[in-house]
């Protein structure tokens, strides 16, 4: 099992706005692995994480999810691999003006038909309910369950985010900058939290960061991306110092 | 010390919006002169004088009984009462009218966004005929509706509720779309991404963030629409601008302030009740 490819990346290459942003990338990620995403800015590695998400389609190659191609499937069975593949996103992407335990049951909306979508969102049962706040309890914010969500911190709204993302029941999960907006400390309770939890769920977790030395000492595995080429993908020791500052080099 | 890097030099042809002001400030010129403003006429000379004289005097001191009893018929009812009655039936026409204009602009506003078709198909052609049907709703004005009614079927107060709900549907239609599209669309893209369907994407990550202006608008428009009400009653209906005129053609200036503070004073409730529910909403 562990060794089932969760994504599997073929030549993908993507172009937005006419230039390529990800460039023939072959990557592949099995489930339960954890990778921290390095790389300078522009490098492409939200784009990445948004071609596993399923949101944007590769201009050339292919993608595997879980084993099925989404260019091939009919859109409610894409929208069923995106329900298994949680997305922590750098703006948190809540609904600020509606309560915390609304933003995290939102999680459950891709499983979920119309009639049971509105009773989620606007009265959850007892079930839901206790769900949402057992899984805030597990982020560290049981008590804001009922809070408006913008009334809440950076750091608590981020866990919001998580809680939603746990909500959903994923298969893997995907971290776009999880900790840019905190202080190194809460940094790195943040990551500590989103490794632990990846272990406990079996996540695949893929996570970009701009920290090297937290990514170095959280994840197993570390891709580099520059310029929308893979630079480096191993394991951190193998990651030389020199090697690192060639990555975030600025000429070229 | 080092020296300073030098200062680039700044563009000497005059910018972009420096010229559009100027291009503005002489339209509005232009469009004095063509009309052939002369503003001294706004200060009253003549006989004049007195009327507007007469008119702000009675300012002051508003009536609260009958100008001039001479013509009452005997079963009239006390001023005050007709008052009240007046500025009652002026908001139950705004009431029923913005309701009406409420569900039309509901409607149509979601169905003339670009959210709410984001993940489907056929969008732009709905959306394009939508926004055709609302800019002719509401190019004809409240008046002009009413005088149409008014020859087509008569006073009737159904006429009445229509002619502003027309025009009110198709501007809050306009101005939901807007505030629908213009919302960030950060969480919708969130719930997209998390495999909700279109529709669930629009209800819970479009809708709620827009809800808050829609709201505070729609508030805002009611007040319109009692305004709109009022000037109805020019027409005939029952409402605050027939007795406005109806003093007014009388010369009796101290009524017609009456009816307008009783206007102002529903306006202002109105203005106290929307601001309480706009701090609920923000808070």
């Amino acid at each position: 099992m562990s060794s089932s490819p969760a994504f599997e990346l073929a030549g993908v290459q993507v172009n937005l706005g006419g230039r390529p942003v990800l460039d023939s990338l072959d990557l592949r990620f099995v489930a339960g692995d954890m990778v921290a995403l390095i790389g300078p800015s522009g490098a492409g590695k939200t784009t990445l994480l948004r071609v596993l998400n399923g949101v944007i389609a590769p201009s050339r190659g292919h993608l595997k999810m879980f084993g099925q191609n989404p260019a091939d499937l009919a859109e409610a069975r894409r929208r069923h691999l995106r329900a298994d593949v949680g997305f922590v996103h750098q703006d948190h992407s809540l609904v600020p003006n509606l309560r915390v335990l609304q933003n995290v049951v939102a999680g459950g909306l891709g499983h979920r038909g119309f009639w049971s979508s509105l009773r989620l969102m606007i009265r959850p049962v007892r079930a839901d309910l206790m769900r949402a706040h057992q899984l805030l309890e597990r982020v560290g914010i049981g008590d804001r369950m009922y809070h408006r969500t913008d009334s809440l911190s950076g750091g608590q709204q981020q866990r919001v985010a998580l809680a939603r993302a746990l909500f959903q029941s994923p298969h893997a999960l995907l971290a776009d900058e999880p900790v840019s907006a905190v202080d190194p400390a809460r940094a790195r309770d943040m990551i500590a939290l989103l490794t632990t939890l990846a272990k406990e769920e079996g996540w695949t977790l893929i996570a970009s960061l701009h920290d090297v030395a937290l990514a170095r000492e959280f994840f197993p595995r570390l891709v580099a991306l520059r310029e929308g080429k893979v630079a480096f993908d191993g394991p951190p020791q193998d990651l030389t110092e020199s090697a690192a500052e060639a990555i975030y080099r600025l000429d070229g | 010390m080092a020296k300073a890097p030098a200062i680039p030099p700044a563009p000497l042809t005059p910018s972009r919006r420096t010229t559009i002001l100027f291009g503005l400030a002489l339209v509005a010129v232009l469009s004095f002169l063509a009309l052939g403003l002369q503003w001294g006429q706004l200060l009253p000379h003549g006989g004049g004088v007195e009327i507007a004289g007469n008119f702000f005097a009675a300012a002051v001191q508003p009536a609260f009984t009958y100008e001039g009893s001479d013509f009452l018929p005997a079963d009239a009812p006390a001023f005050l009462l007709k008052v009240g009655l007046a500025l009652w039936r002026t908001l139950l026409y705004a009431v029923a009218a913005i309701s009406l204009a409420l569900v039309l602009g509901a409607v149509f506003g979601v169905l003339a966004s670009e959210g709410f078709w984001q993940g489907r198909r056929g969008g732009a052609a709905v959306r394009l005929a939508v926004r055709w049907f609302m800019a002719v709703l509401r190019s004809v004005h409240e008046l002009i509706w009413a005088l149409l009614f008014l020859a087509a079927i008569g006073l009737s107060p159904a006429a009445a509720v229509m002619a502003i709900a027309l025009p009110y549907g198709g501007t809050l239609a306009k101005v939901f779309a807007e505030m629908l599209d213009e919302s960030s669309p950060a969480a919708a893209n969130a719930l997209h991404g998390l495999g909700a369907r279109p529709l669930q994407v629009f209800l819970f990550g479009r809708l709620p963030r827009a809800l808050a202006d829609i709201a505070a608008y729609a508030f805002y428009r009611f007040e319109c629409a009692v305004r709109s009400s009022a000037v109805l009653g020019f027409f005939g209906y029952t409402t605050l601008g027939l007795y406005i005129r109806q003093s007014f053609e009388n010369l009796h200036y101290r009524e017609v302030w009456a009816y307008l503070y009783a206007l102002l004073l529903l306006v202002l409730a109105l203005e106290a009740w929307s601001s309480q529910i706009r701090r609920r909403f923000v808070a």
